[in-house]
């Protein structure tokens, strides 16, 4: 029997196909989709009435004025988006592990970590994606910073990069049930966690640092990417590495998924 | 070895566990106990299973099927011992493997729970790079085999189970897997699906010689699919052979039937070697009236019952 | 009804949390980092403001506000609306309504057993750690007992809560938006994510009235002897609060709880 070959190209036709489908049927569940959007948009209002109220009592940050801070919040509510569209049956993971019911996605000819992320995709998170772009437009406008084609290019390719990091925070966060049976609270406090990449990671000093930069990545899921945009004359080199170390956190991340799924002895059942 | 689907040789399955303490105290021990056991779940079993063969993997609960199953698959690997299955290591060619294999978990769908029937043969047509022709070929055999006009457009969420089952079964050939693993594809239907899983099965082992094992505890199963049976207790394999030299043993076996005088059906095991099959009668016959009698061969239910229950074969 | 039935559902409820016992510490840890976190927040804009109190809290006060207020987040945590959808969807709540005990009370002490597990292994060891960075700030005395006795309350009309928004899951299967719209609208207007005492005075005004304030707010309040708490006078107005509400919760979620139950049977589940 000839060996068949899978490459990206076969991956991408895959998804759309299951993305076409899944998007028909989610058509015909409308009340769903309409109290799961009024969900989304309280969430991001009541993200930013927490803004509004904190900026009344304090109007600077740590040096960081109110459009700056606005900056940042719609930046990250941008680089989240790719996490919540596509990688959220993260969050099925731990009940599918305890059932014994994940087994299913390894009798595929095909990535288990594909095939398993697949099968959900999340409208919501289109909504929060709008809501992102409209404060960082809004934020962009006061600041005044100029719109060239490089800095546009420039902000892509950061947003990109920011959205790396949260997708390996909560993918690392989501392995964690193959080993820990009753590792839902790690996922809910990493997902809180991602509240803070909306201050300056300026604020934190000594070891925390360090362990905000590069353990719980934190600080590059809107800091460091954002000051390429915001203060292009004094861009740390972290933030010119953050694409790099975007994507080898990505890696690590998903080996660690992969290496959960070997491990998980599948006695659920 | 090339007509051998499947060859196990002598495969062990070890696992960790800790030991857990009873109790409130015990519980709050346990957070901080180091103390595991190994127990071993599958013992030395070896197995050549031939192309075409559908074999029934039998034993009682927890004695090692599913595991051995998992080992077959490429989703667990074995502790010690060997496993190919069409030539091939499972466990370190998993997607490989799956490329040639068939699941089913009875009661555990394996489609998108909210397509349509068919829009899930097309994504795993594409998923398995299929040709076209062959897999318009396939649901050409599905069709002539079962009636599938009543589910092939309805989304898996809306099926009954005995729909779910059957889509699931189509679904796991539709690839021509040379092998194809059922685990209790018929538990908890009726009888008349239950029929009806089980000459699709026949049907669809006979048009592409598919290589079957299928677990299962409903002697029905056994009785209508498969010739030769292994049986697994406590990890170990215990027999392996034709059904009918496993009844052989128990030949002088008969089951008898008695209705009584209240028209209900009394159902008997006699061994004729120890027991006079007319003096049962006779005896009954002192307590109640016996309306009818009838003498039947051992079943294969409780064949396989008393080997459970510790007979020795 | 039998207290020895009830007490034999916590009890079983703590063997099972601690079941899990890896998860356990990692809550505990997770738990830790989340407190630095917000340390590090309020560090930084209290600085920023350049003055020690702001709207009668000062840093110290609004340190532990939070921090106790996380804790208290995740002991009174409870997955009631999650666990309702999944039997629901399962079919598994008909063989809860067949217990011989009520359902809201069969699920309140089966989740109190996960209660007294986190109240030990998270509350206290925060507040231990809480006490000894603040050395002293936490006024030590009766107030502990009040306090004591007002989160007892929180729970009820937390539990309360969690199970009217429970309800509603029978009638769609939106479980995400339902849930997501009642735990941001609890952790806004609760003052679980800024203390009540930032708020706009109009806002105020409204959020005073709300139930949610009973579960966070008015504990901590009590802890911290703040708003007149160090007296009798003051007390007992906020005991008053709670108690009302949870009448008012009782009555309106059992009410609509039978209601909803009969239409299920009636429809055959």
């Amino acid at each position: 029997m000839e060996k068949k070959k899978r490459g990206f190209s076969f991956y991408a036709d895959i998804y759309r196909k299951i993305l076409v489908q899944d998007l028909k049927t989610k058509m015909s569940y409308r009340a769903d989709f309409i109290i799961s959007t009024i969900g989304m948009i309280m969430v991001n209002l009541s993200g930013f009435i927490t803004f509004l109220i904190l900026f009344r009592n304090f109007p600077t940050i740590n040096g960081w004025d109110y459009y700056h801070m606005l900056f940042l919040y719609g930046f990250s509510l941008v680089a989240l988006t790719p996490v919540q569209c596509f990688f959220d049956n993260n969050w099925n993971l731990r009940f599918m592990v305890t059932s014994g019911d994940f087994i299913k996605y390894c009798f595929r000819p095909v990535n288990v970590f594909f095939y398993f992320m697949s099968e959900v995709f999340d409208v919501k998170g289109l909504g929060q994606l709008a809501f992102g772009i409209g404060t960082l437009i809004y934020a962009w406008a006061h600041i005044g910073i100029p719109v060239t084609a490089l800095t546009i290019g420039k902000l892509i390719v950061f947003l990109l990069t920011a959205s790396l990091f949260m997708i390996a925070l909560m993918n690392a966060a989501a392995a964690t049930c193959f080993w820990i049976r009753n590792s839902g609270y790690v996922m809910v406090i990493m997902f809180r966690f991602k509240d803070f990449a909306k201050y300056p990671s300026s604020i934190f000093s000594g070891i925390f640092k360090f362990l905000f930069t590069f353990i719980i990545p934190i600080a590059f899921i809107a800091y460091y990417p954002s000051l390429v945009i915001l203060d292009p004359d004094n861009v740390p080199l972290l933030s010119w590495l953050s694409p790099f170390i975007g994507i080898l956190f990505f890696w690590l991340s998903y080996k660690f998924w992969m290496l959960g799924v070997r491990k998980y002895d599948f006695t659920g059942s | 070895m090339e007509d051998q689907a499947l060859v196990m040789k002598n495969v062990c399955k070890d696992f960790k566990v800790l030991n857990r303490h009873e109790g409130l105290k015990g519980s709050i021990q346990d957070l901080f106990s180091r103390d595991y056991k190994t127990i071993s779940a599958v013992k030395d079993v070896s197995l050549e299973v031939a192309r075409g063969e559908i074999i029934g993997y039998l034993g009682p609960n927890g004695a090692g099927k599913s595991t051995t199953i998992k080992m077959m698959t490429g989703v667990l690997e074995p502790t010690s011992g060997e496993i190919l299955v069409n030539g091939k290591v499972p466990y370190k060619n998993r997607t490989e493997n799956c490329e040639n294999i068939g699941v089913v978990f009875g009661q555990r769908s394996q489609l998108w729970w909210s397509l349509p029937l068919i829009e899930s043969f097309k994504l795993l047509r594409d998923l398995y790079m299929v040709p076209q022709q062959q897999y318009e070929d396939m649901i050409e055999l599905y069709r002539s085999l079962v009636d599938i006009e009543p589910i092939i457009n309805k989304p898996v969420r809306q099926m009954s189970l005995g729909q779910r089952t059957l889509s699931d079964i189509l679904a796991a050939f539709i690839h021509n897997p040379a092998i194809v693993f059922l685990d209790e594809p018929t538990i908890g239907l009726d009888v008349s699906m239950k029929d009806k899983i089980r000459a699709l099965i026949k049907g669809l082992n006979k048009e592409k010689n598919t290589t079957v094992i299928l677990t299962t505890h409903d002697m029905g199963d056994v009785d209508a699919l498969c010739r030769r049976i292994v049986i697994i207790d406590k990890g170990t394999k215990i027999y392996d052979n034709d059904i009918e030299h496993l009844k052989g043993y128990f030949g002088s076996y008969r089951t008898l039937h008695m209705k009584l005088a209240d028209d209900t059906w009394e159902q008997m095991l006699i061994d004729e070697k120890t027991t006079d099959v007319m003096q049962v009668i006779t005896e009954k016959q002192k307590v109640t009236k016996i309306k009818d009698i009838r003498l039947e061969e051992i079943s294969t239910e409780e064949v396989i019952k008393k080997i459970y229950e510790g007979e020795a074969v | 009804m039998n207290p020895r039935k009830l007490l034999a559902l916590t009890r079983a409820g703590i063997m099972e949390s601690l079941h899990y016992r890896l998860g356990t510490f990692v809550t505990l840890f997770a738990n830790l980092i989340y407190l630095v976190l917000v340390y590090y927040l309020w560090k930084a804009i209290y600085a920023s403001s350049g003055v020690d109190v702001v709207n009668g809290m000062t840093f110290t006060d609004t340190m532990i506000y939070l921090i106790l207020a996380t804790s208290l987040f995740n002991f009174l945590e409870m997955f009631v609306v999650w666990d309702m959808s999944r039997s629901i969807q399962s079919g598994k709540i008909i063989l809860d309504l067949l217990k011989p005990l009520k359902f809201r009370t069969y699920t309140f002490w089966s989740y109190s057993g996960s209660h007294v597990v986190s109240f030990i292994m998270t509350f206290i060891p925060t507040f231990i750690i809480v006490m000894i960075i603040t050395k002293g700030a936490i006024p030590m005395g009766l107030n502990l007992v009040y306090f004591l006795i007002s989160t007892l309350f929180a729970l009820i009309v937390n539990f309360n809560i969690e199970m009217i928004v429970a309800t509603i899951c029978l009638y769609t299967e939106s479980t995400w938006g339902i849930n997501i719209v009642k735990e941001t609208i609890v952790l806004l207007l609760s003052g679980a994510s800024i203390p009540l005492a930032f708020f706009p005075e109009k806002l105020r005004a409204v959020v005073d009235f709300m139930p949610f304030r009973a579960v966070y707010d008015i504990p901590l309040t009590i802890l911290l002897e703040k708003n007149g708490a160090d007296t009798l006078q003051g007390l007992l107005p906020m005991f008053g609060f709670q108690l009302i509400w949870i009448v008012i919760l009782t009555a309106a979620g059992s009410l609509f709880w039978n209601c909803s139950v009969k239409k299920i049977t009636v429809n055959g589940g």
